[in-house]
Parts: C-alpha cells; structure tokens; sequence
C-alpha cells in the first residue's frame, strides 16, 4: 500500500483477541498487550469483532468457518488495517485460512477453491461487506510477530538493563527459571498456516528468549498435540496427551514449560492436578506464556504481566 | 415396467453420495492420494491412533477404494484433533488431516455423526455463536455438563477458575450480529 510504504507496518496493528483471551486467557491478553507497548507498536482491537468458529465451526462446514473469520478481516480493513495480529492459534489458523481465500481470486487451485471464495463473499455480503477482486490481508501469528520484532526486543533488552535498574523481583524469576519450550501442534501447520519455522524442531522461542538472556533446555515434545478442544467431550484422552508432554518437560530437568497458546496453557496449568491424579503423578510446573517472560524481561512487574493467574504458581520454581 | 422411470433416474441413490465424496477428494482436494505406500507414517505420529477405529493410513486406503462409507461410520474422523501432524510428516504429501476434514464436513451435511458427545457439543457451540457472535466458555461448559448430564464434571476447575477470577460474568454480544446467524443456522438444521 502506498500511503504505507514509509512506515514499518508493523509498528501499528489491528489486534483480533478472539473469544477465550477475553476469559479464560486474560492473562495472555494483557501481558501481550503490554508487551506490544513496551515495543512501541501500536495496537487496535477489532471493533465489534466476532468469534472466528474455530474446531467446531471448521469440523462442521469449512465454508462457515471462512465467513465468520472473515467479518473479522473486514472489519479490520473499514478500520483501515490489513495487518492483523490474532494471538490465539486457532483464531490465526482460521482467519489466516481466510486470507487466503480473499486476498486474490487468481492463485485458488481449482474449482472447489473459487466455490469457497464464493461462498465467502456471499456470506459476507449478508453481512453487508463487498469484496474486490485483490485484497491485502495478512495474518501475523504471535510467534510470528515477536520473531520479526527479535531485533527490537534485544534493543529494548539493552535499554532496559542498561538503565541501571535495581535487581527486581521479575529479574530473580527470570534467574529461577529453567525452561522449555512447548510449542504444540497449531503454529506450524502445513494446511492452515505460514511455515515460518522448522515443522518438527522449531526453535524461534528459543531465539527470542536468548535475546533477553533466558536459556532454554531441549526438548522432544516440542510440536507434540496436548489434546486442544477435545477436552470437553473426551476428557481422558487429554490427560494422556497433555502428561506425555509434561513428562518429558520432567525428563528434559525443566522446572517450567513456556508456551504461546491458550488452549495448551489451560490442558497443562489448569488441568494439571488432574493429570496428577489420573497418573498419579506430582508435576508442580508452571507453564509461563512467552509473552509474560519477555514483558518481565523488559522491566514489567510480574503483577502487571498478571503472572499470579496461573494455577500453577511461580513459588513452584526453585533452583535446580 | 417402471411407471414412472424419470422420477427414478435422478434419485440418488445413497452410494452415490459416497462415490462423489471420493471423486471430488481425488479430484480436488488432493489429487495425490494415489500417491499414498502405506508406510505408517501419519499413523505412528497421530496422537490418537490408539482410539481411533480406523487409523490415518488406513483411512487413505479406505478412500483410494472407495470405501467412504465405513470411514463415515467409524469414530476416526470426528476425533481428530486436525493438528495436521500426519499431513506435515507425510514423504509422498499426501494431505490426510484436508482429506479428513472434507469427509468431516461432508458427514455432518449428511447428519452423521457417529460421536453423540461432539454432535451436541458442535450444536450448541455453533447455537452460542449463532445468538450471541461469540462464545462465552462458562456457558458452554455449564450447557455441556448440563446436556451430557454430568453436572459436576470440572467442578474442580470451575472453582479454580473463578477463585482466580479468570471468567467474564456476563456473555459479550456483537452488535453487528446481520448475517452471522444466516450463515450459522444453515448447519444447526
């Protein structure tokens, strides 16, 4: 866009919640959002956003699932953005899907594919938007957008500790913690997503997180499903899944896990005394959005980044 | 003699809708699913093969025969979790987790769906986004629990969440709800 091409687009984004960083991830939401002020990029929730559709939406009709999470790109764009930062994976997977879709007529693959653009613009138009032939859209993935924004995290970093401030509580949490990263299965999906990173061993948290001195320990689990959604209907299955990966955070001598999505942080935080009775087990770990550590790393009060809303407390990390 | 031969020529018979299922996989949604040596390995990354009646490699054989029937009738596809786990490590590219999905979509068009649990979940997900434009998790867990008749299921993380105050007490609406329930309602029937 041209009125845009002195401007880092990134530095001013529209900023698509979806429906559980409005609730139950409340402490993604606010931690990312001021990770997002401290670096310095503007940030603008969708107004009158709607809920993307998710697995259900997607398991039912791949069509409904495209309509309801392109309201959300257009709504975007009456705002004047075709930036959008959607941090919660699944809501990324879809409208990123419908981006595709609707960024250009020309590059759909065969006739199923100009059927469910079709299908789209209608569902749009009842909605009362009309579609152009060409649009803009793109999509950024939380990871995606930190990983372009490493240069200015370290930037930050620097300013910070050079700005000779007094060992902090956050400081001391960040010395305390010896990590791995968890991924789960969403980011690098070959179908619903950008390959940004490698699709078995990604390694851009652990990037990002060397930049603010945070080492992290390997990890075979890294992209390893913890069960999503199926936790309301098959509840076992979870279990299982989500103590696999907590097992081999204990196997890797983690003392927490970091993570990026709402849904792995909930089966893993939330659900782990479950876990603990169902294999009895005694994990004590928490499991840390990224977004909370870089916040904390980047001077904010571990209140601020909301660290005390996990279930499984940071008092749990000691040193090995 | 057939009284009444035109009425009979454009019935569809039920296995025609099978066989256009497999057609439009093979001709649209991946047209390499011959492709397909039956190496295992979208099986032995799929986190719930274990439960899953058919696995994945097992669910491309079924296709590539035409055998859409017994995958729709099997618990495998509305199971999966779509982590695409079986696409992404697939040598020869084969996109099970797509072709899944399409046979997902095509089976809940044709009201089967053989897990009773996802088929009400699904319902009244979709009736939540249909209302309101969002979701609103307290109510759907409460409605679930209420549906499935297990009351207390996750009464211990009802209570955490809300000792942690991690819940809206009132649902959102959108306002520019137009259109939204259209587009909903037409897979509630």
């Amino acid at each position: 866009m041209v009125e845009n091409l002195n401007k880092d687009p990134l530095d001013k984004i529209a900023y698509y919640p979806g429906c559980s960083l409005d609730s139950t991830a409340v402490d993604f939401n606010v931690s990312l959002k001021k990770l997002l002020d401290v670096l310095d990029v503007e940030h603008v929730e969708i107004d009158d956003w709607n809920c993307c559709g998710t697995t259900p939406a997607q398991n039912v009709s791949s069509e409904l699932v495209l309509i309801l999470s392109a309201r959300n790109l257009f709504l975007a764009k009456n705002m004047g953005f075709t930036d959008i930062l959607a941090p919660c994976i699944s809501c990324y997977n879809k409208l990123y899907k419908a981006a595709y879709y609707l960024n250009s007529s020309s590059r759909l693959k065969n006739k199923k594919e100009e059927e469910t653009r079709e299908a789209i613009i209608a569902g749009l138009k009842d909605m009362g938007f009309t579609a152009e032939e060409e649009l803009g859209f793109k999509v950024y993935s939380v990871m995606e957008f930190l990983y372009l924004k490493k240069d200015k995290i370290r930037e930050k970093y620097n300013e910070f500790k050079s700005g000779g401030s007094s060992p902090s509580a956050g400081r001391d949490l960040l010395n305390r913690i010896d990590p791995v990263c968890y991924y789960g299965c969403a980011l690098l999906r070959p179908d619903s997503a950008m390959r940004f990173d490698d699709i078995e061993n990604p390694t851009s948290m652990e990037e990002i997180l060397e930049e603010v001195d945070v080492r992290c320990r390997d990890f075979q689990f890294k992209t390893e499903c913890c069960g999503a959604i199926l936790s309301l209907t098959h509840k076992d299955a979870v279990l299982r899944l989500s103590n696999i990966i907590l097992e081999g955070a204990v196997e890797s001598k983690a003392n927490c896990l970091i993570v990026f999505c709402q849904l792995c942080q909930q089966n893993l935080d939330l659900r782990q005394e479950q876990i603990n009775r169902s294999f009895n087990k005694k994990y004590r770990l928490p499991v840390i959005y990224i977004t909370q550590i870089l916040g904390i790393a980047l001077g904010l009060s571990p209140e601020s980044v909301m660290i005390d809303k996990l279930f499984v407390g940071t008092e749990f990390i000691k040193n090995n | 003699m057939d009284k009444n031969p035109k009425k009979d020529s454009i019935a569809v018979k039920p296995d025609k809708v099978y066989s256009d299922i497999q057609r439009d996989i093979q001709k649209y949604i991946d047209p390499g699913i011959f492709n397909c040596y039956q190496c295992g390995k979208c099986t032995a990354g799929c986190p719930l093969a274990d439960i899953f009646e058919y696995k994945p490699n097992q669910i491309i054989m079924l296709v590539q025969n035409g055998r859409i029937e017994d995958i729709i009738n099997s618990n495998s596809i509305f199971l999966c979790l779509t982590c695409e786990i079986c696409s992404s490590r697939c040598p020869q590219d084969v996109h099970i987790a797509r072709i899944m999905n399409y046979i997902r979509n095509e089976a809940w068009k044709m009201g089967k769906v053989k897990i009773p649990s996802i088929k009400r979940f699904y319902k009244l997900f979709l009736k939540e986004v249909s209302i309101t434009g969002k979701v609103y998790e307290p109510g759907l867990i409460a409605g679930l629990n209420l549906i499935n008749g297990r009351l207390f299921n996750d009464m211990d993380l009802a209570l955490k969440i809300l000792g942690k105050r991690k819940i809206k007490i009132l649902p959102d609406f959108v306002k520019q709800r137009k259109g939204i329930s259209k587009a909903v309602d037409k897979y509630l029937k």
